[in-house]
């Protein structure tokens, strides 16, 4: 077989495989801001947090919101890695940051609820979270 | 015979080897005790490295707002050079209104960025487009490196303006080696051709020549004293030698850069071409010409003697030889060194006394970091410390203080440098500090008024009042009706108190809306007496400010002194909608090696609810558009929906104002260091500085989201009741749910009036 093949034809597989390994994105809202910059510094904060680098991940979300501060899906993202990161009055206190930037009815409210409830379960107060549970339902 | 000679000539033959072994073993032993002495001196040097502190790095992206000229000044902050084409890192060139340049490359935090070549296209005072000049694709954001801005020194007298050889310009490094050491990266600590050249010429009587290299003088350096004799100049070449082997001719050069000695000032050596360059030309290496970048390199040959200041013809003689000497060595054409000897000293009659272009702003850095480091780790461990600061709205920040000063002490025939002046300002959402003047004179490193000055606050602390009462939905609303008649306050075992307003008359009832917006002293007593000042002073420690504050009646005018980081604080919580967050001046902090030490995220706290908080700012916002703060919008557009609130004390003593727009924040203070009548109140001075630096900052307009449990009723103020659109003088206020009036004016909607106009208004239609 030619060589010159192998040697491309290895590393598009390989790429082809990492590319398949990456999870599929959730989806939160519909378009996440119209500056490209802050997509952009959106995409590789979900990338880090997936890779399990979730300081990285919010010095690329802080960056985000130096571009964009009242960007609500900004906060709620950051909440969701400090949730991660097991900093619960942090997660707490930056979804209902988020929720304070959005009108009601939005479709952030309920995932900034979810992310309030789990902190609160978390932290013991299970009264709040069951509050925030149904706030989010 | 034979063997008697041949054992004498064995007996010598073995002296000579022992005897060769032992200087061998001799000289063996003295290089590794040199080498060890050599390198602890040379990490000594390196490796007791002081913090180096930076800027923010500027993020670059379509959408951006970002003049031309704005780069500009960014590109010389951080020594990029202009080129006819731009392939090097830190180069660029002007296309017209397009820029094309290279980016240096940089380890941040998040990792290392390597050169970027793009371009970038601006219209209309915006970044329009990035684009990747090799890929020819577009780019979403380039990071540029930050700048340093400073550093945290071992040593109190011992100050330096540490440069880092990736940003001095290729002018000051090749002056140096055409002078000093023209096959520099050629030798290997020492240059015999060099010396044969020197001794030839010493000898031949044409001038007297050292012919040490680089190393060598980095070497002698290293040893204060200036002793000559052979003995030691053996000494030195083999230590010079050892350095060369253990370190890059980079490491070597940027040492000696910071190391060098060029001249004294009073009891101060100066140490370092940084330093130098601030010490004679009052500005950063990157931005030396030629003629100064000659001056400095002519100095080393003997300091006091070429003294610009004290010699300025031998030195400008030496300068010029310099010059000469760079055009020879094929370092810069002749016409520019031409155009460079015909140029003057340019050296500045009084050296700045600071050794960082932003002292005030460093010395902040330096009290949050000594909450978190020992203070010998930062001035040894070489850390790497990115801060928050903008040059861009420092520098606006700092002319505007210069400026209104001057121009406020001309127009009232005050005596030039009696006032003095504070700014800080920040992000209205990350909290981080942009900029912070501690004074008119930025770059003196004294008393820093934005962290150390306190001064009663006046009227600023008026929202923090009204907060509390809004905090009350089913006893007050904006629309409540204060009264505004004289008063006195009567307190055991204290003289009696009478407030009065600012134009000296009373105002009969006021809503409270009008209260805040006029600022009216009487009615926020009174408010503030009926919702207890303690739950006022509980409000301003919620909002952010730590010192204790023992409470009294005048604390409701605003008789508590604050510094004008305090009130930022304070302001911040507003602006964040009830969430507090610290002002920040650090990011993050890096070992020397580049590994993430310790991050200051982004931490906020609900400490008010957001309706209330949202009720004051929106009068805050009346404020600008129609009360104390009018003469904003003469220069700012009223779109921009400006929060503020000014300040003045007693006697005209201090000049405040505290506001901001949707990105920023910004206090402003105006006063004398002695506490006399400054004669000015907030309105006539502080304000001006503020929309002045606001200006040139051309911020976000601030559009609020209403919290859920608020809605705009419309309000006839005389009466506090309901009204409508259409009558007379009605306002729309905002209203935590069920605390409207519920009553209607005669205008308003359940009103007989309007019953009968609806009526007349159904027959027409």
């Amino acid at each position: 077989m030619n060589k010159t093949l192998i040697k491309w034809l290895v590393p598009a597989i390989l790429l082809l495989i990492a590319g398949c390994a990456v999870p599929p994105q959730k989806q939160t809202a519909p378009a996440p801001s119209g500056n490209l910059a802050v997509t952009s510094l959106l995409g590789k904060a979900r990338s880090q947090t997936a890779a399990g680098r979730l300081s990285d991940a919010s010095v690329s979300l802080e960056r985000a919101l130096r571009i964009e501060p009242r960007n609500a899906l900004l906060w709620h993202e950051l909440a969701r890695v400090r949730l991660a990161q097991g900093q619960l009055m942090q997660a707490e206190n930056l979804a209902a940051k988020s929720n304070s930037l959005v009108p009601a009815g939005h479709v952030l409210r309920r995932e900034n609820w979810i992310i309030i409830g789990r902190a609160r379960t978390d932290l013991g107060d299970l009264q709040g979270a069951r509050q925030a549970f149904e706030r989010a339902e | 015979m034979a063997v008697r000679k041949v054992s004498a000539r064995s007996v010598g033959k073995r002296v000579f080897l022992y005897g060769m072994m032992v200087s061998l073993l001799t000289f063996g032993l003295y290089a590794i005790y040199l080498d060890f002495a050599v390198r602890e001196r040379f990490e000594g040097k390196r490796f007791a490295l002081p913090a180096r502190v930076y800027a923010r790095p500027l993020e670059l992206y379509p959408g951006l707002k970002l003049t031309p000229a704005d780069l500009a000044a960014e590109l010389a902050l951080l020594g990029y050079r202009q080129v006819k084409s731009p392939l090097e890192p830190a180069t660029y060139r002007w296309e017209g209104r397009q820029l094309d340049l290279v980016t240096r490359s940089f380890v941040y935090g998040d990792g290392p960025q390597p050169p970027i070549l793009c371009s970038v296209a601006f219209s209309e005072g915006r970044i329009v487009s990035l684009t990747d000049r090799k890929r020819r694709s577009a780019l979403q954001l380039v990071r540029l490196d930050p700048a340093l801005i400073g550093g945290i020194f071992p040593g109190k007298n011992e100050d330096r303006v540490l440069i880092e050889l990736r940003t001095v310009p290729r002018l000051v490094v090749d002056a140096l080696l055409a002078v000093e050491d023209r096959r520099y990266y050629r030798h290997h600590g020492i240059d015999p051709r060099g010396m044969a050249r020197a001794l030839l010429m010493t000898l031949s009587g044409k001038s007297v020549q050292g012919g040490s290299t680089i190393t060598q003088q980095l070497v002698k350096n290293f040893y204060l004293t200036a002793e000559r004799t052979l003995r030691r100049k053996f000494t030195e070449m083999i230590m010079a030698v050892l350095l060369e082997m253990h370190y890059s001719k980079e490491e070597i050069l940027e040492t000696y850069l910071n190391e060098v000695y060029l001249g004294q000032d009073g009891n101060r050596a100066i140490h370092g071409f940084g330093l130098a360059s601030v010490h004679f030309f009052d500005k950063p290496l990157s931005r030396l010409r030629p003629s100064e970048a000659a001056l400095l390199v002519g100095l080393l040959k003997g300091p006091a003697y070429y003294s610009p200041r004290n010699h300025p013809r031998r030195a400008l003689d030496r300068r010029n030889l310099v010059l000469s000497q760079m055009v020879e060595a094929g370092f810069l054409p002749e016409q520019q060194a031409a155009e460079a000897r015909a140029m003057p000293l340019g050296v500045v009659e009084r050296p700045p006394r600071g050794t960082s272009p932003y002292p005030a702003f460093l010395k902040l850095v330096h009290r949050q970091l000594q909450r978190d480091y020992r203070d010998e780790d930062l001035r040894s461990e070489g850390l790497l410390i990115f801060t928050t600061l903008d040059p861009r709205v420092q520098r606006m920040a700092e002319e505007a203080v210069q400026k209104h000063l001057a121009h406020l002490e001309a127009i009232r025939g005050i005596k030039s440098g009696t006032l003095q002046g504070a700014a800080i300002f920040t992000d209205t959402q990350s909290a981080e500090v942009q900029a912070c003047v501690g004074g008119r004179e930025p770059r003196f490193e004294g008393f820093n008024r934005v962290v150390d000055a306190r001064r009663p606050v006046g009227s600023l602390i008026k929202p923090v009042v009204f907060l509390t009462a809004l905090q009350h939905p089913s006893r007050y609303t904006l629309a409540t009706l204060l009264d505004d008649g004289p008063l006195v306050y009567r307190q055991a075992g204290a003289e009696d108190w009478i407030p009065q307003n600012y134009d000296k008359q009373h105002h009969g009832k006021v809503s409270m809306r009008e209260a805040l917006i006029h600022s009216y002293n009487v009615a926020t007593v009174r408010l503030g007496l009926s919702v207890g000042v303690d739950s006022v002073m509980a409000n301003i420690r919620q909002l952010g400010v730590e010192r204790e504050l023992t409470g009294f009646a005048a604390s409701l005018l605003g008789a508590d002194a604050l510094s004008p980081l305090e009130v930022a604080q304070l302001y911040q919580t507003l602006a964040g909608g009830g969430f507090r967050t610290p002002l920040r001046a650090i990011r993050e902090v890096l070992t020397a090696e580049g590994e993430p030490l310790q991050r200051y995220p982004l931490n906020v706290e609900q400490v008010i609810r957001p309706a209330p908080v949202y009720l004051v700012t929106t009068a805050l916002q009346s404020v600008v558009r129609e009360g104390t703060a009018q003469k904003l919008y003469n220069r700012l557009s009223p779109d921009l929906g400006i929060a503020g609130k000014t300040g003045t004390t007693d006697d005209y003593r201090d000049s405040w104002f505290a506001g901001f727009a949707g990105d920023r924040l910004g206090v402003v203070w105006v006063g004398r260091d002695d506490n006399e009548p400054a004669g000015f109140s907030g309105a006539g001075a502080a304000m001006g500085i503020w929309g002045d630096i606001m200006v040139g900052l051309d911020p976000e307009p601030l559009t609020l989201v209403p919290p859920d449990n608020v809605e705009w009723v419309w309000i006839d103020p005389a009466s506090g009741l309901r009204s409508a659109a259409n009558c007379p003088g009605a306002v729309e206020l905002p209203f935590i749910s069920g605390s409207a009036p519920t009553r209607s004016a005669d205008c308003g909607p359940h009103s007989v009036g309007h019953r009968i106009k609806t009526w007349f208004k159904g027959l027409f239609e």
